[in-house]
């Protein structure tokens, strides 16, 4: 089942979409996701301002997510993936308020820095392979690939900048920075669309390139694996660190993108056996979006009541709410990967393909050219057990919130009765949609072969992956002792680090205080300085200087040679004497060469300081007689007092 | 037909422009009236004279032995005819309405009318003696406009101006007297006339000529380290900074270039030289330059003139590939460009002239009570930053395609300054459109109920434009089909 559309000259390369498997399924949950948060809209922003501002840009939003999942070569792509940063931002940024405002800027300019870059890889590429069609790209890059050393270099280069924009919106380390920022301030249902679909679109420019553009490259794929590790771990701690829900919640997307990512990678390390890696990745994609759209909406419930994100004010809020404890622990069940919810499955099936990865390289068939075969196990096997840890630490965090949400009390007594006292807390409408997104989840993790299996049968040709040799089995022993280990090093930290290390004491009872020191934060610490201080004054020194070089010549020659002359002045007739000592002079120094230039007159400068001279002279005769006067007018009156005295 | 018509459009508006300097017309309608018709009448004359494209030259007379001058329309005159005679009457109608408060309106209606005669010569000029003779003329007639406010800082600004053109016209006689002598054939022929027999081996000197006169007629196009009399010469009014210093003055310096470059030198000559490195980098250098400037420049509207700067070197960076690709994208920027900054500058003029406000700081806010207006700049600046769906995009697509074709490694490191530039640009648009829809701190609101947007004269031009760059951008093909004939030299 393939359509397809090209709409020629359109944007002055043309645009064309294609429907298949993977597209059909990625437009698919797009429009779920968006069904589900429009309904979910109507009682959150009953209440906000310029309604039809969000809504409509929410529509045009709807259309450029769309617009990605369907395109068929990278341009349109590009085009829509532009369309849909900007027509986000407003969705945003609807609140307005300057903390808002703040987290906006940085969405925006990681966006348009990105697209930028992006734009630059996608130019690099079309110079070299002389195609952006996604159907045309593999048979063109391939050679290129294989090829002498200098045409894989550009390619590469290439493909870092179309993937400085894509990983940027997929939170990839060290671009992630956006991420934290703009969820929490955003709308509940933009934030669920936002991490649940709008990060995934960036992952699709990314399965896009290593799918077509790398195929089956072991050095791109290792990159990406790295790339995605460090998003994995990084997004797992900042989680745990965090006393925000809805901060929390976006940590943990960019944790799980990490985990996308690295099974991206691993399709590259792979090679023709990446089965597992690429149906892990897809299924961690649909998994992951389904989990943050329940996630994040329950979430939303919290916010729309309360006003309050931070974790030691909603303290409590989920007691005695069984409706909204029973969908957020359906996603938080989900996302930790327990069995029977349907984040198992797709976390084992990366992890599978990372053992899958060190059986392969144990045999010595898959070696990398950079790395020992020794070196390469002990490196993977490392990788794997930091997958298994940030398996631990999501579990940790989802503990964490729900934990203190849905089971601890409130530290005030007082608010926790008003909390428990709130018993209507949404409308059906909201509550339905919150039950139905949250029941999609155990159906997913339960029923894997029915479900899970054929969506990634759907969607594999798109990354040109080819069924596994043999179905796994999901529940086996093997593949549920990884699920298990998680589990436990989850358990571990949260007894350990949450509740010894992240928890102070507060004025009765325990509570969760920021212990992230602020200061370590990317965006003030390295982004901001160099973007918006050191790069503006080099470049704007130059600038200066350029500018001054330009100015300066003229003034160079206005002060030496093209100097201007002096207005000859009418040479005063009644100075006798300077005019001929003048004369003299100008004679000796025209004669002698002394003085700067010949050019001086010095029967003007003699008459000069002489009629100088002269004022001179008459002020202090002036001032003389002036004086004399009234002294004798003093001697006048002095002797008239002696006189009449 | 009679290639006689082609002194019509020319003549019409010097002469209304004449008329009303000598019998100045002080009731504001009836001068209104007067000139809105004499430009639409003019425009209309131009169109169906670029319609019918009458074949042939047009010999006025001659300046002396072998200094004939000509008028012929070719592809680039009708292309530059096009955008001039299309402009004028929106840009005449916008500055009805700012002007209405200004003094000496009539001497300026007057010599804004003559401009446009004179832009027209540029455009219409058969050889380079005649082009030349109008491009000083067209100095001649925009002093007056951009000194019209009298204030010491529009003198200082028209003296500056003056200083840089004659400087610059000095320079380009060099080359027109190098291409009158070792010429062939005088008249622009698509690919050069050089008599190269007789410059022989001393092609170093053509080269030498050729940047000498590349900076000359570079100077109206602002190339660094030419380009500081067009910030400073923002002081103009709006409708002069808009039209003049966007589309007529400053593209006519490009067009020079371009006829000088693909016209008369030849592009096969000039391709791969030293002399097409060094204009390349100051080419770039402009870009780069201009472009960090746009960003740390607080005043909105000499922002937008330091975007004009580095927008003309991106039609320039095309020309300078001495392709028939780099010329095609060449062309297609001016177009688009002339489209997208008159209406940002309109904007900007719009902002001034409803509120008095000139700096970006001062802009908080505004968006709210001037959404028609805001949301044009937002059209125009997005196409400005090069976003897909606006017409600057499909422009600057074609520019980089170019730079690639040239395939040498610094029309590379052009692709790089391209995308620095496009980054930048998103900077100082962007930061101003979103203080004006989101202000960043809190404002008075009330205090900005007295504004609101302009009458429909100031709205009507930002609507047809902002209407045609969303149309250029989705749909440029038989606009570009047209410029790629006109480009290859076969219209």
């Amino acid at each position: 089942m393939e359509w397809s559309l090209v709409l020629k000259d359109v944007c002055g390369m043309g645009l064309s979409f294609r429907v298949d498997g993977f597209r059909l399924l990625f437009a698919g949950i797009t429009s779920y996701m968006w069904l589900m948060t429009s309904l979910f809209s109507k009682e959150y922003m009953a209440h906000a301002r310029r309604k039809g501002r969000y809504y409509f840009f929410l529509a045009l939003t709807y259309i450029a997510t769309m617009g990605v999942f369907l395109s068929d070569d990278l341009f349109t792509t590009f085009v829509f993936f532009e369309m849909m940063s900007l027509a986000s931002y407003v969705c945003v940024i609807h609140d307005e308020k300057p903390g808002t405002l703040r987290a906006g800027g940085v969405y925006l300019a990681v966006a348009v820095i990105g697209g930028l870059v992006s734009l630059m890889g996608l130019f690099l590429l079309y110079d070299q392979a002389g195609t952006l069609a996604l159907g045309q790209l593999r048979e063109a890059c391939l050679p290129l690939l294989s090829g002498d050393a200098g045409e894989r270099k550009r390619l590469f280069i290439a493909g870092f900048c179309i993937l400085f924009g894509f990983g940027a919106k997929a939170g990839m380390f060290p671009l992630h920075i956006w991420l934290p920022m703009a969820h929490p301030v955003a709308p509940a249902p933009a934030s669920a669309l936002l991490s649940g679909i709008i990060t995934k679109s960036g992952i699709f420019g990314m399965l896009a390139l290593s799918a077509d553009i790398f195929p089956h490259d072991g050095m791109w794929g290792f990159i990406i694996c790295l790339f995605g590790v460090a998003s994995m771990l990084l997004g797992g701690v900042l989680a745990i660190f965090s006393v925000d829900i809805k901060r929390s919640l976006a940590c943990s997307s960019m944790s799980q993108l990490g985990m996308i990512i690295c099974g991206i990678g691993m399709q590259g390390l792979l090679g023709d056996e990446n089965a597992l890696a690429v149906r892990g990745t897809v299924l961690h994609m649909v998994n992951h979006s389904n989990l943050k759209l329940a996630l994040f909406m329950a979430a939303g419930v919290i916010v729309m009541n309360l006003h309050k994100l931070n974790l030691n004010e909603i303290r409590g809020y989920g007691r005695k709410k069984p409706l909204l404890k029973l969908c957020f622990l359906s996603g938080a069940l989900g996302i930790a990967g327990i069995p029977l919810f349907n984040g198992y499955i797709s976390k084992t099936l990366l992890h599978e393909s990372i053992v899958e990865f060190l059986k392969l390289s144990h045999e010595g068939g898959w070696t990398l050219a950079f790395l020992s075969q020794n070196q390469a196990a002990l490196l993977f096997r490392l990788i794997e057990w930091l997958f298994l840890l940030t398996g631990g630490m999501t579990v940790a965090y989802m503990t964490k919130l729900f934990i203190c949400v849905f089971v601890e009390k409130n530290a005030d007594p007082k608010v926790q009765e008003e909390y428990d006292s709130m018993g209507h807390y949404c409308t059906p409408l909201t509550a339905a949609v919150l039950a139905i997104t949250a029941a999609v989840l155990p159906v997913l993790g339960m029923l894997p072969y029915a479900t899970q299996d054929r969506l990634a049968d759907m969607a594999q040709t798109f990354l040109h992956g080819l069924s596994p040799s043999h179905a796994v089995n999901y529940f086996s022993l093997v593949n549920l002792k990884g699920g298990f280990i998680s589990i436990v090093l989850g358990g571990l930290i949260y007894l350990l680090i949450v509740r010894k290390l992240l928890m102070g004491r507060g004025e009765e009872t325990e509570i969760y205080p920021n212990r992230w020191p602020e200061k370590l934060d990317l965006l003030t610490l390295i982004y901001e300085p160099l973007l918006l201080k050191i790069f503006p004054a080099v470049f704007g020194f130059c600038c200066r200087a350029l500018d001054f070089a330009a100015d300066g010549l003229i003034l160079f020659f206005r002060r030496t040679t093209h100097r201007q002359l002096r207005e000859p002045e009418e040479l005063p007739a009644d100075y006798v004497l300077p005019y001929y000592l003048g004369r003299g002079l100008n004679y000796a120094s025209a004669r002698f060469g002394c003085g700067k230039d010949g050019k001086r007159d010095y029967r003007q400068l003699l008459a000069r300081r002489r009629s100088l001279s002269r004022e001179a002279w008459r002020m202090f005769q002036a001032s003389a007689s002036f004086s004399l006067m009234m002294f004798g007018i003093g001697m006048i009156v002095s002797v008239i007092y002696l006189i009449v005295g | 037909m009679n290639p006689t018509v082609i002194l019509i459009p020319i003549l019409l508006p010097v002469l209304a422009g004449a008329l009303m300097l000598l019998r100045p017309i002080e009731n504001l309608r009836r001068r209104n009236v007067f000139v809105e018709t004499v430009t639409l009448v003019n425009t209309a004359i131009t169109l169906w004279i670029l319609t019918h494209a009458p074949q042939g030259t047009l010999y006025l007379f001659s300046l002396g032995e072998k200094l004939p001058m000509t008028l012929r329309i070719d592809g680039m005159a009708t292309f530059f005819g096009c955008i001039v005679s299309c402009l004028w009457p929106l840009a005449s109608l916008y500055a009805f309405e700012y002007m209405r408060h200004e003094e000496r309106v009539n001497t300026f209606m007057a010599f804004y009318t003559i401009t446009y005669g004179v832009t027209l010569g540029v455009a219409f000029a058969g050889n380079i003696v005649t082009m030349y003779l109008f491009y000083e003329m067209l100095t001649m007639v925009t002093l007056p406009l951009v000194m019209h406010t009298m204030t010491p800082q529009a003198k200082k600004a028209t003296r500056d101006y003056l200083y840089y053109m004659i400087g610059g016209t000095a320079f380009a006689f060099i080359g027109m007297v190098f291409y009158v002598i070792y010429s062939t054939d005088l008249e622009f022929v698509y690919g050069g006339a050089i008599d190269l027999s007789r410059v022989g081996q001393y092609t170093n000197v053509l080269y030498l000529i050729y940047v000498l006169s590349f900076f000359g007629f570079g100077v109206k196009a602002a190339v660094f380290p030419f380009h500081s009399w067009l910030p400073e010469a923002s002081v103009a009014p709006t409708p002069v900074t808009a039209l003049l210093h966007a589309v007529a003055v400053v593209k006519s310096g490009v067009f020079a270039i371009m006829r000088f470059t693909y016209y008369c030198i030849g592009p096969e000559l000039l391709s791969g030289s030293w002399a097409q490195t060094v204009v390349l980098i100051f080419v770039m250098a402009t870009i780069v330059h201009a472009s960090t400037m746009g960003v740390r420049e607080a005043h909105f509207k000499r922002r937008l003139a330091y975007s004009t700067v580095s927008n003309l070197s991106y039609v320039l960076l095309g020309v300078v590939m001495m392709s028939p690709p780099g010329l095609f994208a060449g062309l297609a920027h001016m177009l688009f460009h002339a489209i997208m900054k008159i209406s940002g500058f309109f904007c900007v003029g719009a902002v001034m002239h409803q509120t008095g406000k000139n700096y970006v700081y001062e802009l908080d806010g505004l968006g709210r009570r001037m959404p028609l207006t805001f949301t044009a700049l937002l059209i125009s600046g997005l196409s400005l930053s090069g976003l897909p769906l606006f017409a600057g995009f499909v422009s600057k697509w074609e520019i980089a395609r170019s730079l690639f074709t040239n395939g040498s490694a610094l029309a590379s490191w052009g692709v790089i300054v391209l995308i620095y530039s496009a980054l930048m640009t998103a900077i100082y648009m962007l930061t101003v459109i979103v203080r004006g829809f989101f202000p960043a701190r809190d404002v008075d609101m009330g205090e900005l109920k007295a504004y609101g947007d302009p009458s429909w004269q100031m709205i009507l031009p930002l609507a047809v434009f902002s209407v045609v760059t969303v149309m250029f951008g989705v749909w440029a093909t038989p606009i570009l089909e047209k410029l790629w004939t006109v480009a290859q030299g076969l219209f």
